[in-house]
């Protein structure tokens, strides 16, 4: 009977802690206290504790991350929404997106490369830059490994984030469209709610490049692996 | 209420059909793309072509991105495994990815802003050359 119901404990366990540190965030907003990192230490805390591995909590939260496919096809949805506005700045974003997708990929491995990271850390961190299921899907695809990814895409949405507005008076990336897209591009969905803060045509250039980078990077993603032999 | 709940569900299982269909196509023509990516893109043109109306999975797209932390919160647990990261290892990672989005957002951000100006300059001249054609 306990049997039955462990699964059941664990996803209650990854909602209740999910949802409590939502309303968290909601009240601080502070932006370390981001629900992913914040609902995921309280959960290994918790496991620690009760001495329960990843493996085992895993038999529930897997019913949970079943659900990230079709949310990563979701993701179409507010694309379509915004094929007008797409359309309108065509080349712009196209020439954006491909640059940003491209930079991101290839910067992270020939760093990589220099520090001398190991092979299957260097395959997690590729798609650091793209929003984090797609990050996932990724991750998994090349080899890497899941968690190190999520971990890597939330250093360049926090930081990539915190540093955005020095990075921008010293490459004198004035307009919205510029700001925009570069941070969609390498900070995903963090960086598209600090592009909010520079007005809505910036908002709306972050959200569309997020989801193009997505798609681009999941095409680039392997071919980089091949071209730098990782 | 319950209707509504319904609906979702539905629409879910909609979204559930298409990331089966882009994990067949990946697993048919062995692709190492995911085959989720596969249906997003697939979903995106069969409601550019109004073949799925956009009413068909607007509440379940929905539903599923405003809690979609919830869905990365079990992969994300797994770094329990690997504590071997707090260590010098992990500020190397740290290091790289950040420098790696320094770089990224400057050249990503300063290219953009060039092909906007290209762009509006295409635009500008375009509309010189179309008044010089009306009044010539």
């Amino acid at each position: 009977m306990q049997q039955a119901l462990f699964p059941i404990w664990m996803i209650l366990l990854t909602v209740l802690a999910f949802f409590a540190m939502t309303r968290l965030y909601n009240r601080f907003s502070y932006s370390f206290f981001i629900p992913v990192l914040t609902a995921t230490v309280l959960i290994v805390i918790i496991l620690v504790v009760l001495d329960i591995p990843y493996k085992s909590y895993m038999i529930g939260g897997h019913w949970i991350n079943s659900l990230l496919e079709p949310a990563v096809v979701a993701l179409a949805y507010p694309l379509y929404k915004q094929r007008h506005f797409l359309m309108t700045h065509l080349f712009p974003i196209l020439g954006g997106v491909l640059i940003g997708a491209i930079t991101g990929m290839m910067s992270v491995s020939i760093l990589a490369k220099i520090f001398g990271m190991s092979h299957p850390l260097v395959l997690s961190i590729i798609p650091k830059s793209i929003t984090t299921p797609v990050a996932i899907e990724v991750a998994r695809g090349l080899g890497g490994n899941a968690s190190i990814a999520v971990i890597s895409v939330m250093i360049a949405g926090i930081f990539g984030v915190m540093a955005a507005p020095m990075i921008f008076k010293f490459a004198q990336v004035h307009s919205p469209i510029g700001r925009g897209i570069g941070l969609g591009s390498a900070s995903h969905a963090i960086g598209t709610s600090k592009a909010a803060e520079y007005g809505e045509l910036a908002f709306s250039m972050s959200s569309v490049t997020m989801t193009l980078c997505a798609i681009i990077g999941s095409f680039l993603g392997p071919f980089v692996v091949w071209l730098f032999q990782i | 209420m319950h209707m509504k709940f319904l609906i979702i569900v539905l629409q879910i299982g909609i979204l559930y059909i298409f990331s089966f269909i882009g994990k067949a196509i990946q697993n048919l023509f062995h692709l190492m793309i995911p085959g989720s990516i596969i249906a997003l893109i697939l979903l995106f043109v069969c409601l550019c072509l109004k073949i799925i109306p956009v009413k068909f999975i607007e509440q379940g797209a929905g539903f599923l991105l405003s809690i979609l932390t919830l869905f990365f919160i079990p992969a994300t647990v797994g770094i329990m495994n690997y504590s071997s990261l707090l260590s010098v290892q992990g500020a190397m990672l740290f290091i790289v990815i950040l420098l790696s989005t320094v770089i990224t957002i400057a050249i990503a951000g300063r290219a953009s802003q060039f092909f906007e100006k290209k762009a509006k300059n295409r635009k500008d001249e375009q509309e010189c050359n179309k008044h010089y054609s009306q009044s010539g």
